[in-house]
């Protein structure tokens, strides 16, 4: 549409943008129609305010690290743990016939069954939220690599062997690479689990972080702090979503040809 | 029929069975009856036979991806056991790895073997010269056609300077003129390579225009119906001179004959 003014990223910027200010508009102007409480009902202003005061006394910075801080780290870890499990399954027969059955046991335990014996064993906070996030990420990246090694193509095998490769070399530069459309969407869900897991962890188990602010300003009646979690919540999952795993999806399977984007190419 | 052990023999294939077991029905599918046959070394060998008789099979086997079910298959007196840079494989379905450019597709042997990288790009632009292939080092498989794959396939065997090279219909999957180049290509790579070469195809003529020898295997399962002599010079192994050579019209037409019981008018 406007086609020489504004580059198309620009333009789907704006876009967005615009639908965010309508539905603020919309949101406030109900305020009034709807005529309650502000702790019922709190205004976009009541919110802005909030996120002022959350500001000045430093309390947001300092969630917003912890949350972070724990996602990151329980992802990583997560990730790391849930391709060597993926990677040991589906490489050895006798790995295979051991843990899949206590595999498939523990996962069809969901994390939030977990959490209160986590407690227990490691009281509330850091050590609890970061073992839930681990859990939650594990399942998806150990089921997505599991997948992909298994569906590796032979051939490539084959090639790689009759040009010498020994079984490290073979799972460095072919069965890695194979399996890493299937990993990343491993990550992908995984990511997904694993923030809304965190904001759960936080709720039950924290102290601190955006889960805990969303909890402890309802609990409180301060409803415009929960409402400012709750878009601190959606903004930061924006954020991972671009920054990190958006980026790792381009550079690896679009540019393999798996995927072809016309607008993401280079 | 049997070709006796000559000092110069580089493969040997001894009363060489193969089948396909499958382990849970039990139940066996023979692919290649009972084969003896020498390769000599440095020879350009052509294997010729129609569909499902077992030319893969004989191709894996010798590769080393399949254990024979009876007989024995050696390279210089020993037993092939598993797969090894000193047998390369061309594949049908060329088998780049689609996350790695040309460049390094056509190293990768070489990076294997732990050969420096300056050493093994400089090795393998050598080879993409040779196989045409210059402009297309830094592009990645799924931008190449298919005859530059099937160069690109071969340039990767023959940089890993194997022993013995094993093509497997490399050359089916491209239109009649890319193969007339390809194969005239290859003639002249080999010249250059001297190494021993098993070819194997459905075409009569792709293989009197390349062998030294030709080998016709009945209909699966395969057993050796004759063996035929190509004598005709290196230098005359053109297209344009070998469709009016009458040596190679009286070879293509008894090898036709062998392979389809029945003469065709040339
Ligand atoms: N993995 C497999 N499992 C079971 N049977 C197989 C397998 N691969 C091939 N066969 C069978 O073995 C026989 C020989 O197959 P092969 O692929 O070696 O034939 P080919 O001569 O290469 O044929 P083509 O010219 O079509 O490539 C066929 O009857 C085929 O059905
Ligand atoms: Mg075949």
């Amino acid at each position: 549409m406007n086609a020489g003014l504004l580059t198309p990223a620009t333009e789907r910027f704006l876009k967005g943008a615009a639908g965010v200010l309508v539905l603020v508009a919309l949101w406030q102007a109900s305020v009034p129609l709807v005529g309650l409480e502000p702790y019922f009902y709190p205004s976009p202003a009541d919110v802005w305010h909030a996120f002022v005061e959350l500001m000045e006394k430093g309390i947001l910075p300092v969630y917003l690290v912890d949350s972070l801080y724990r996602y990151l780290l329980g992802v990583g870890l997560g990730i790391v743990l849930g391709i060597a499990a993926g990677l040991l399954i589906g490489l050895s027969a006798t790995a295979s016939r051991i843990l899949t059955p206590l595999i498939n046991f523990l996962f069809a335990i969901v994390e939030v069954a977990w959490i209160p014996i986590f407690v227990i064993w490691f009281g509330y906070g850091f050590k609890t939220i970061l073992i839930a996030l681990v859990y939650v990420v594990l399942f998806p990246l150990l089921y997505n690599t599991l997948l992909g090694v298994r569906t590796v193509p032979q051939v490539y095998v084959n090639a790689a062997r009759s040009l010498g490769a020994t079984r490290l070399q073979l799972i460095k530069d072919v069965i890695l690479p194979a399996a890493l459309p299937n990993i990343i969407t491993g990550l992908r869900v995984g990511a997904g689990f694993a923030f809304r897991g965190l904001i759960f962890a936080e709720i039950i188990a924290a102290k601190t972080g955006i889960g805990y602010l969303i909890f402890e300003g309802a609990s409180t009646q301060q409803t415009a702090r929960t409402i400012v979690g709750m878009i601190v919540m959606g903004l930061l999952w924006l954020f991972l979503d671009r920054c990190y795993l958006k980026p790792i999806e381009r550079v690896t399977i679009e540019r393999w040809g798996q995927v072809t984007t016309a607008e993401d190419r280079e | 029929m049997t070709t006796t052990q000559t000092t110069d023999t580089k493969i040997r294939l001894d009363a060489v069975r193969l089948e396909y077991v499958k382990e849970e029905g039990r139940s066996r599918h023979l692919a290649v009856e009972s084969i003896s046959l020498d390769i000599r070394d440095k020879e350009f060998l052509v294997v010729v036979g129609p569909s499902g008789c077992g030319k893969s099979t004989l191709i894996s086997a010798i590769a080393g991806f399949l254990k024979p079910t009876g007989g024995h298959i050696t390279m210089d007196g020993r037993e092939i056991t598993r797969p090894g840079a000193d047998r390369g494989v061309v594949f049908q379905e060329y088998a780049l790895l689609p996350w790695k450019r040309v460049i390094d597709n056509v190293a990768l042997g070489l990076k294997f073997k732990g050969v420096p990288k300056a050493e093994r790009y400089a090795t393998a632009r050598r080879f993409l010269a040779i196989t045409n292939l210059a402009d297309a080092e830094q592009k990645f498989p799924h931008e190449l056609s298919g005859g530059m794959k099937q160069r690109a396939a071969v340039a990767r065997t023959l940089a890993n300077a194997p022993e013995v090279m094993l093509m497997d219909e490399p050359f089916a999957a491209v239109d009649a003129q890319t193969r007339m180049t390809l194969q005239e290509e290859l003639v002249r790579v080999w010249e250059q390579a001297r190494l021993t070469v098993l070819f194997v195809t459905h075409s009569v003529e792709e293989a009197v225009f390349l062998g030294d020898r030709v080998v016709v295997l009945t209909p699966g399962p395969g057993r050796i119906k004759s063996i035929v002599d190509v004598s005709i010079p290196r230098a005359r192994r053109n297209w344009q001179e070998m469709n009016q050579d009458p040596e190679f019209i009286r070879l293509r037409d008894e090898v036709l004959v062998q392979v389809r019981g029945q003469p065709v008018a040339a």
